[in-house]
């Protein structure tokens, strides 16, 4: 059987484009599995519920009873992969909660696969968050998104070192059009016939790049 | 098994300080370390720890001479070598009277039996207050002060002179930390009415299956992680004389 796979996207930076690869995935998901369950953990940004109100609940970590309704049900083996968009503000208690109640062991145990979707930045904080992660996380469940368009070329030597994808960046005309809350990745690639432009042929590209993320973790199992 | 008798007592004299919560760790401690352990719950007639531990507990009353023999004349023939005592709120010091009216401390004093004090201390002034009053009976016993989180309290220590004039004033005292738990998760396992360990195998009362959450359960497993480093710090198997066994986690 294969693992249930829960991808968790982070940063402990505002702005990085979270949110985007949160709903990028949730649609690749959706279009390739037909189902997905996507958990908002947002206070103070453009949330994915907005975007993805027909998948996606919110959630929260800050006190026991939020963190036992989103960890008690990602816990679970039942072949829904799950999108988590973790707000900066919840990045640091997340990932202390789950190193305390040893999420990525009990995973393991249990057939679930967490990976973890770090939006790099080239600040310190952000360098400071990278760092908590690579103590507590595997390599092989460790994955560095480089979003050109808040790195410009200049991501971190110490991100490089593990997997990284890369998400090139778009003019601004067609970040404001992706932006609208009714826009939907895959509407868009379904309905523009022209295959040659540079929308459709981003999102292709993100598309393929998480089948090979996915791919990557089947024969990581294997 | 230990070459002579151990006798843990864990109690305080001022009441909700968790003296319980310190004797079901050590019981789950011990048990994970394979050492054959008795307990005495002195909550008469209703003993919280015999909720937990109902196959190694027995009720006393330890004010009753006939409960005393039972506890005390037994050490030697029963065949668990550690006998772990959770004395009820309020009769530490009189429990520890008693000890030395009946000459068990001048046996302990003696090298006949092993004897430890787990003082639980709260954050109060009266709790710590305690710690004279008992060190008095202290010779011959190891005495530990187990500071016990029951809260966000930092024990006075912001406060030097007054942390120093209670913690470093009993010269053979060592210091127990043990850290707060989750609310939540420390509730849940009073529901389940389970020692530790089986809350965190996800265990019921008789073994069977049970659905506790994932996250309390974390939550249990790391806490008391950190609560048997510190028994593990003080070398508990050792003092009690059963060395080091290989510990099962209780989790499968």
């Amino acid at each position: 059987m294969p693992a249930t796979p829960v991808y968790i996207v982070c940063s402990p930076r505002p702005q990085v484009g979270r949110t985007l690869i949160a709903r990028l995935l949730g649609e690749f998901l959706l279009l390739k599995n037909g189902r997905v369950t996507a958990f908002d953990i947002n206070l103070k940004e453009p949330s994915l519920l907005d975007f993805l109100p027909d998948i996606t609940e919110t959630a929260d970590v800050i006190d026991t009873y939020g963190k036992m309704q989103l960890m008690d049900r990602v816990i679970v083996d039942d072949g829904l992969a799950k999108v988590i968009d973790l707000g900066f503000h919840a990045f640091d208690e997340f990932f202390r909660m789950s190193e305390q109640i040893g999420f990525l062991k009990e995973a393991e145990r249990r057939n679930v696969a967490p990976i973890i979707l770090f939006m790099a930045d080239t600040d310190r904080v952000s360098a400071r968050g990278y760092d908590t992660l690579r103590e507590q996380i595997p390599p092989a469940h460790l994955v560095v998104v480089d979003n050109e368009h808040v790195v410009r070329g200049g991501l971190p030597p110490m991100m490089e070192r593990g997997r990284v994808l890369r998400v090139p960046a778009l003019p601004t005309f067609l970040k404001t059009y992706i932006g609208r809350l009714t826009f939907s990745f895959t509407d868009y690639l379904r309905q523009e016939r022209d295959s040659s432009t540079e929308l459709h042929q981003w999102i292709r590209r993100n598309y393929t790049m998480f089948r090979d993320l996915e791919l990557s973790l089947v024969m990581q199992r294997l | 098994m230990a070459a002579k008798p151990a006798v843990i007592v864990v109690g305080a004299d001022k009441g909700g300080v968790g003296k319980t919560t310190v004797s079901r760790t050590l019981l789950d401690y011990f048990n994970a370390n394979n050492v054959p352990t008795r307990a005495f719950d002195t909550e008469s007639p209703r003993g919280t720890l015999k909720r937990f531990h109902p196959d190694v507990t027995e009720i006393v009353d330890m004010t009753s001479t006939n409960d005393q023999m039972k506890i005390f004349d037994t050490l030697n023939s029963a065949a668990p070598s550690v006998t772990v005592i959770d004395v009820r709120a309020g009769l530490l010091s009189r429990a520890l009277a008693s000890l030395r009216d009946i000459g068990f401390l001048d046996a302990a004093k003696g090298g006949q039996i092993t004897f430890a004090v787990f003082h639980i201390l709260g954050p109060s002034i009266a709790s710590l207050d305690e710690i004279a009053e008992t060190a008095s009976f202290m010779t011959g016993a190891k005495y530990f002060l187990v500071k016990n989180f029951i809260n966000d309290t930092q024990f006075f220590q912001w406060d030097q002179s007054t942390y120093n004039s209670y913690f470093h004033r009993i010269k053979d005292a060592t210091d127990l930390t043990i850290p707060k738990l989750n609310e939540m998760a420390f509730e849940q396992v009073e529901i389940a009415s389970v020692p530790f360990l089986k809350f965190v195998a996800n265990k019921g009362i008789r073994d069977d299956a049970a659905n506790y959450s994932f996250v309390l359960r974390g939550y249990v497993r790391h806490w008391l992680a950190n609560v048997w480093s510190e028994f593990d710090r003080i070398k508990l198997t050792d003092i009690v004389g059963a060395g080091k066994a290989a510990r099962s986690s209780g989790e499968k």
